[in-house]
């Protein structure tokens, strides 16, 4: 009898403490003594290493000590641009001893999913964070502005209005960028030379050239392109947003992107006709449909299966990494084009340039000047040099290449290579230099961004629909 | 608890009560511990509020909002039906519709008749039946993803292992790009959703088949009947209330079976392959939108079928059972 009660007693003061434990309101990340780090699952050795986070971070426990800024970054996969956001939180803290920044680092969707819930749930939010979706972040008031915290006079022009969206309603600015994103393409230079292509003088093909090009690939057993859409809604739309910018022009450009203007005009049709060509004369490689967008890096620089790539700078994040790693051989060259000149062109000579993802702080965050002063102190010239040098994509922060160009001991620090990379600068400003840029930062809104993945992403690359129905399927989405 | 009544029992004649009072006693103190069961049942029926009904509750109110970021604030906003109204003019949520329905009839009765097939050889214990026995139920044990994925890799259209194999064989024509077209992905699902699932059929209907008295079946063949006769005559007819629980848990399955499909070919390309399940996850969590009351009302709409429809297939092969 004794038994049974006295087991009875300690099971249910066990299941009430499971219960308590388990419904117990989680500590609030404040002031800790001794900052905990983030659990994180090492999945590749070496340096730089490759980090994925298991978990969301446990909350800090209140108490004495170095106040805690939570930092929510994706680039999970770009070991290099981690190094330059390690650095500059390394930097901030070796200067501000009273601050802790906890850095987790993550992939791009389950991050999205984490801060939507933590927002929406008020608990467990970072101070600072990865944008995912600014305007519609901003319209839920989950961003605070940075209009009057950023010295915007640091970044390039336009930096400030593409992070306001006064269009919206919401007039303030709400960004940290320190990445430019422009639209390159790409060739193989051995495989030019083998089907005896030449390149222009002025490294621009024509529309007509573009389609012989494919075909000569295709026939040589090469792809027109390194593209596939195993896993991203958007990597063939690519040959349509740059043919149709250097087409109608920045500006109109942006209407047809954002849906704001019918898709039923003579520039769209002479546009998807031409995408269409294209994909009829080999353009795309057989695996277009499963090919992950890793594994089309890997197509183009390390398989050599593709005469061509259309891709925007982020490439480097992707490609300049160790070869062990699955980034390219860097002693392997390869050359840049500009954008194919469509018939009747007026933009010809401007290069698409936008913006890499970037931060802002939440307005979950219980430190809104520290998490804004970590902002401000990443807009040093120093540090729009260090990520151009690190991960040689162009920096939104302007600096003084002498002054502010990060030292040969510092990369090697850092673990890059100095000059390794020089030849791809030299081709950038052989092939790019001069060219005026533009961009078009209107944002889309949900059903247009579905109809741009579902009839230019699949459906005409695949031949499942014509043009015809292409543009019915996006002007019946249209945003306006 | 029955051993405590008694022991109460036993002692009442040694004081003395009366028989009502025994009772009411033995009510009182060898009642079941109410308390214990209480500690014992309380957290997981809290886990369940918690986790279960108040997620369903809170998905059916969802299901009548509309939740818009705007003006600083996420503004919810009470639309009544407006949201199941939407479904109806949803080209995309009607294919996804049409796909699972169809999916939902040709995978259940394509796993059935092999599950079956398969069980009747194993219960008659055909040359190496133990090893097919565990080769069958092994893709049970293997997680959806990693089935999407490696069969991803095998129809894929230049080195997959399909047609690999048909190149191989001179059947160059029928060497597709399976997951690229708009006729074949579909299919493809529902081909590797059997592939990975039907070995749990396989083994309760095995289970169903042992559960069978050998008694009747040594009498079928007493009475001259052949070994297809006393199959078909005993004992699938005697399978038939197996039957009707592993048929509803097949259909069920397929009507809410994700990740094969988010694996494989992501509800694509253009919709093709697109489940219901597939399609709230994508509104809910694939795209931008802040709006969770139009998925939730996906969700409910989705629930609704699918709980008429099991409520009609076992209804009327409980029927057939009965007769």
């Amino acid at each position: 009898m004794y038994k049974r009660k006295i087991f009875v007693f300690v099971a249910g003061l066990v299941a009430v403490a499971t219960l308590l434990a388990a419904c117990g309101p989680a500590p609030t990340p404040q002031v800790v003594t001794e900052v905990q780090e983030v659990e994180v699952t090492r999945i590749v050795a070496g340096t730089p290493e490759v980090v994925v986070v298991t978990a969301t971070p446990e909350p800090e426990q209140p108490s004495e000590g170095p106040t805690a800024i939570v930092w929510w970054s994706h680039w999970a996969n770009e070991p290099t641009k981690r190094v330059v956001i390690e650095k500059i939180k390394s930097d901030y803290e070796a200067e501000h001893p009273d601050v802790k920044i906890v850095l987790t680092w993550w992939d791009k969707n389950p991050m999205r999913d984490a801060l939507r819930n933590t927002m929406t749930a008020g608990e467990g939010a970072p101070d600072i964070t990865s944008d995912f979706c600014l305007p519609d972040e901003v319209a839920a008031g989950w961003c605070l502005p940075l209009t009057d915290v950023l010295p915007w006079e640091n970044f390039v022009p336009g930096t400030k209005e593409a992070s306001s969206y006064a269009a919206l309603g919401y007039p303030d600015n709400y960004k940290y960028d320190i990445g430019l994103s422009m639209n390159m393409i790409f060739y193989n230079k051995e495989i030019f030379e083998e089907l005896g292509i030449q390149v222009p003088d002025n490294y621009q093909f024509t529309q007509d050239e573009w389609v012989e090009i494919s075909e000569k690939c295709s026939a040589a057993g090469y792809a027109g392109a390194a593209d596939a859409i195993g896993n991203r809604n958007y990597p063939a739309r690519f040959p349509v947003w740059f043919a149709l910018f250097s087409l109608v022009g920045p500006e109109e450009f942006n209407k047809y992107y954002s849906g704001q203007q019918s898709w039923d005009t003579p520039q769209i049709r002479q546009v998807l006709d031409w995408f269409v060509q294209l994909r009829d004369a080999g353009f795309w490689p057989s695996t277009f449909s499963t090919m992950t967008i890793d594994e089309f890096h890997v197509y183009f620089h390390t398989q050599h299966k593709a005469c061509t790539l259309y891709i925007p700078s982020w490439y480097a994040g992707r490609a300049f990494k160790p070869v062990e790693q699955g980034g390219q051989d860097p002693n392997w060259h390869f050359g840049m084009l500009r954008y194919p000149l469509m018939d009747g062109a007026v933009a010809a000579d401007m290069l698409y340039v936008g913006y890499e993802s970037g931060y802002h702080v939440t307005s979950a965050t219980r430190h809104p000047d520290i998490a804004k002063d970590i902002l401000v102190f990443a807009s040093q010239p120093k540090y729009g040099a260090l990520w151009t040098a690190v991960t040689n994509i162009p920096s939104a922060i302007v600096y003084d290449p002498v002054k502010d160009w990060p030292s040969d001991e510092l990369l090697t620090e850092l673990g890059v290579v100095p000059g390794q990379w020089n030849w791809f600068w030299e081709e950038y400003n052989k092939v790019y230099g001069g060219l005026q840029g533009g961009q078009a930062p209107t944002p889309l809104c949900d059903k247009f961004e579905q109809a741009w993945a579902s009839a230019i992403n699949e459906g005409l690359p695949l031949g499942l629909i014509t043009v015809d129905e292409a543009i019915e399927m996006m002007d019946a989405n249209l945003c306006k | 608890m029955e051993a405590k009544a008694v022991a109460s029992t036993k002692l009442s004649p040694q004081t003395g009560e009366s028989g009502t009072r025994r009772r009411r006693r033995g009510w009182v103190h060898s009642s079941k511990p109410w308390g214990a069961i209480a500690l014992f049942i309380g957290p997981v029926m809290v886990y369940y509020g918690v986790f279960i009904i108040y997620p369903v509750l809170a998905t059916f109110y969802y299901s009548l909002l509309n939740m818009t970021p705007t003006g600083g604030r996420i503004v919810t906003t009470f639309i009544g039906l407006g949201n199941f109204q939407r479904l109806l003019n949803d080209g995309i949520f009607i294919q996804a519709v049409k796909n699972t329905l169809r999916w939902g009839v040709v995978g259940p009765a394509l796993e059935m008749l092999t599950a079956t097939t398969l069980a009747v050889l194993v219960y008659f214990k055909v040359p190496l039946h133990r090893f097919y026995r565990t080769a069958w139920f092994t893709p049970v044990l293997v997680s959806g993803v990693i089935v999407g994925l490696v069969f991803r890799w095998v129809f894929n259209v230049d080195w997959g292992l399909l047609n690999v194999a048909l190149r191989a064989i001179g059947l160059d024509r029928l060497a597709l790009n399976w997951l690229g077209r708009r006729d074949t992905p579909l299919w493809c699902v529902i081909f590797v959703h059997y592939w990975a699932t039907f070995g749990y059929s396989f083994i309760l209907l095995l289970a169903g088949l042992t559960a069978i008295p050998e008694e009747l079946i040594e009498a079928a063949y007493i009475d001259g009947a052949s070994t297809p006769q006393t199959v078909m005559k005993v004992m699938l007819p005697m399978l038939r209330p197996t039957f009707v629980t592993v048929l509803i848990l097949s259909f069920m399955g397929k009507m809410r079976t994700f990740n094969v499909v988010w694996a494989l070919t992501g509800g694509g390309p253009m919709h093709s392959s697109e489940t219901v399940a597939t399609y709230v996850h994508t509104l809910a969590f694939g795209q931008q939108s802040l709006d969770l009351g139009y998925p939730s009302a996906i969700a409910v709409g989705w629930f609704a079928v699918v709980l008429v429809s099991v409520g009609l297939i076992n209804r009327w092969l409980s029927r057939r059972v009965e007769q």
